[in-house]
């Protein structure tokens, strides 16, 4: 998910960069107010774990290897802030010092890496672990934390490249950087992530802290905080992102409504539009005789309040078993 | 002279059974290779290229932005030889350590781009690759001529804060001491999964959670071991002075400047 330099304009890699400023900012405040100045070498050690935890290759299905990113068990296991400026500071070590992921797109991978992933994948857990308080619900939330928070940043990358040909085109109309739409990009990065590189992710998470929770309780010990409530306002503004799920099947470019990009999409590669058979397999979420985008947000709220219904019946479980 | 036992003198013929452990390889060459960027870099006792790291990195930074804002490929192309003659001036070993990662770099841009040049899209396949070996040449010019713990004192040159720099610093220390412990781990694990083991998945994740046990452990005796030497949480790094060697490589990026927009 590294971001090479040339693949965004530097508008958009400045932009991003702009938009990290106040996350640094946050987090580096943050940690410095929970962690006492005594654990001011944590940050670098914990940089260097969050760097070395990308070397482990993960067996997959087929025979071949992928690695893992550690994002939401970092997060898990020092806090989302702590997990921010660690995962920055590995990712400008390996732009300056190995060349992986561009300088000026530094901005945007940590906007998608440090942010993005972390963030999500943290509060996922943690909202989910408080309202299923069991060892079940715990370990279902660090793997939906896992699992969502690198597919929301392989989704935020994939936005990023595929703003590119809508932006930034020379006179001749000829895209300048990434030529690929949304329509291309968001299928292309978002489905491996889906189908493997989030298993990949689920299953180092949950390995690792069920480890780490044997071997030494204390240190896996939940951070004190408060409850989460601002995660809802997340969900509320997922459910209504929903509809941008449409444009992966490149059926919404109407209602998209901008000249440039049906021309684009005429211009799509038609070679490229057939390698994504895997869109057939994800389920149309239309229901028939409604507005499209209105029954992707009616199966996004029905889909999350499934999901919570799921998470209070573990947890009533749990309680009923305790009082008993 | 005692008899030699029996047992020894009859040949034995112990054949493990094959398992699935490629991702343990992989593991340890990841690792060994790490392991090994590092040391020789550290091992660089001299700085090639010599005008100071400040100098390096704001000019790398510069031709990395020249080279994305470009849209002629006039530019692009002097670029290229600019490129070129700078890797002509590095020995053979650090020349084709540069260009095995850009060569690696551009394959692959060409590669993703290719759906679109096949749609019409000529633009793109020719510069962006060509975009993408230059940049990448350059920052691995930049991160092989120059330490790295100079590079991050570099860093605190143009305006990083301390905080910023000492835990870049602590960073690339311990990635060393962390990845030889890792790297044990792995070696120890492949050891002793001889024929088939069933519990090397978890023993891999085993390694990975022992990895995080030791950062905890190893922070806590680096801020003892620091609080001893009297540390209060002031980090300064030593400047280096430019030369007149900065001046002339200044000269030379002005130039490129100048070039870049007189051919676009």
């Amino acid at each position: 998910m590294h971001i090479p330099d040339n693949y965004l304009s530097p508008v958009t890699c400045a932009v991003m960069t702009a938009a990290m400023v106040p996350v640094w900012a946050f987090a580096i405040k943050k940690v410095k107010k929970e962690l006492p100045k005594a654990k001011l070498p944590q940050l670098g050690i914990g940089a260097a774990l969050t760097f070395l935890m990308m070397m482990y290759n993960v067996p997959l299905p087929g025979g071949t290897t992928g690695h893992a990113v550690g994002g939401t068990l970092i997060a898990i296991l020092m806090g989302p802030s702590a997990a921010c400026v660690s995962v920055s500071v590995a990712l400008l070590l390996q732009a300056l010092l190995f060349g992986d992921g561009g300088i000026l797109s530094f901005g945007a991978n940590c906007f998608n890496m440090a942010f993005v992933l972390p963030f999500v994948g943290y509060y996922l857990y943690k909202f989910i672990r408080e309202r299923a308080k069991s060892r079940l619900g715990e370990s279902i939330g660090a793997a939906a934390g896992a699992y969502f928070g690198i597919v929301a940043a392989s989704l935020c990358a994939a936005a990023e490249f595929g703003i590119q040909p809508i932006l930034f085109r020379d006179a001749a109309g000829q895209p300048l950087y990434c030529p690929y739409p949304l329509s291309v990009s968001i299928p292309a990065m978002v489905i491996p992530h889906l189908l493997v590189a989030g298993p990949v992710e689920v299953l180092f998470t949950a390995l690792i802290l069920a480890f780490v929770k044997k071997v030494s309780p204390d240190l896996a010990e939940p951070l004190p905080g408060k409850k989460t409530r601002g995660i809802w306002g997340l969900l509320l503004a997922l459910i209504c992102a929903a509809p941008l799920g449409l444009l992966a099947s490149g059926t919404a470019w109407g209602e998209w409504g901008m000249d440039e990009i049906t021309a684009l999409a005429g211009y799509t590669p038609g070679g490229m539009a057939d390698g994504f058979r895997f869109t057939a397999l994800l389920p149309d979420y239309s229901v028939s005789g409604m507005p499209e985008v209105l029954g992707y947000i009616l199966s996004a709220v029905l889909g999350t309040a499934v999901l919570v219904i799921v998470f209070k019946l573990i947890s009533g479980r749990k309680k009923s078993t305790a009082q008993n | 002279m005692a008899d030699i036992p029996q047992w020894l003198t009859q040949p034995e013929s112990y054949d493990p059974p094959r398992d699935r452990d490629r991702f343990l390889d992989r593991s340890i060459v990841s690792f060994v290779t790490l392991l090994s960027r590092f040391r020789s870099q550290s091992a660089l006792e001299r700085d090639l290229l010599w005008v100071s790291p400040v100098s390096k990195l704001a000019a790398a930074v510069l031709y990395v932005v020249l080279v994305s804002l470009a849209r002629q490929f006039a530019f692009v192309y002097l670029m290229l030889a600019y490129t070129a003659v700078l890797l002509a001036l590095l020995p053979g070993g650090e020349i084709r350590r540069c260009l095995t990662g850009a060569i690696a770099a551009a394959a692959l841009a060409y590669l993703i781009l290719l759906p679109s040049a096949l749609a019409g899209s000529r633009y793109s396949i020719t510069m962006i690759p060509a975009k993408a070996f230059i940049c990448v040449t350059l920052v691995n010019i930049l991160s092989r001529t120059t330490r790295w713990d100079r590079l991050a004192g570099a860093l605190r040159q143009v305006l990083f804060p301390d905080l910023f720099i000492f835990v870049i610093d602590i960073t690339m220390k311990y990635i060393f001491l962390l990845g030889e412990f890792a790297l044990q781990m792995l070696y120890a694990l492949r050891l002793r999964s001889v024929g088939r083991n069933r519990g090397k998945y978890g023993s891999l994740a085993g390694a990975a959670g022992t990895l995080f046990l030791k950062s905890r452990a190893m922070s806590e005796e680096l801020y003892y071991a620091m609080e001893c030497r009297g540390f209060t949480g002031e980090y300064r790094t030593a400047r280096v002075r430019p030369t007149w060697r900065d001046g002339v490589f200044w000269g030379l990026n002005a130039g490129l400047v100048f070039a870049y927009f007189f051919l676009s």
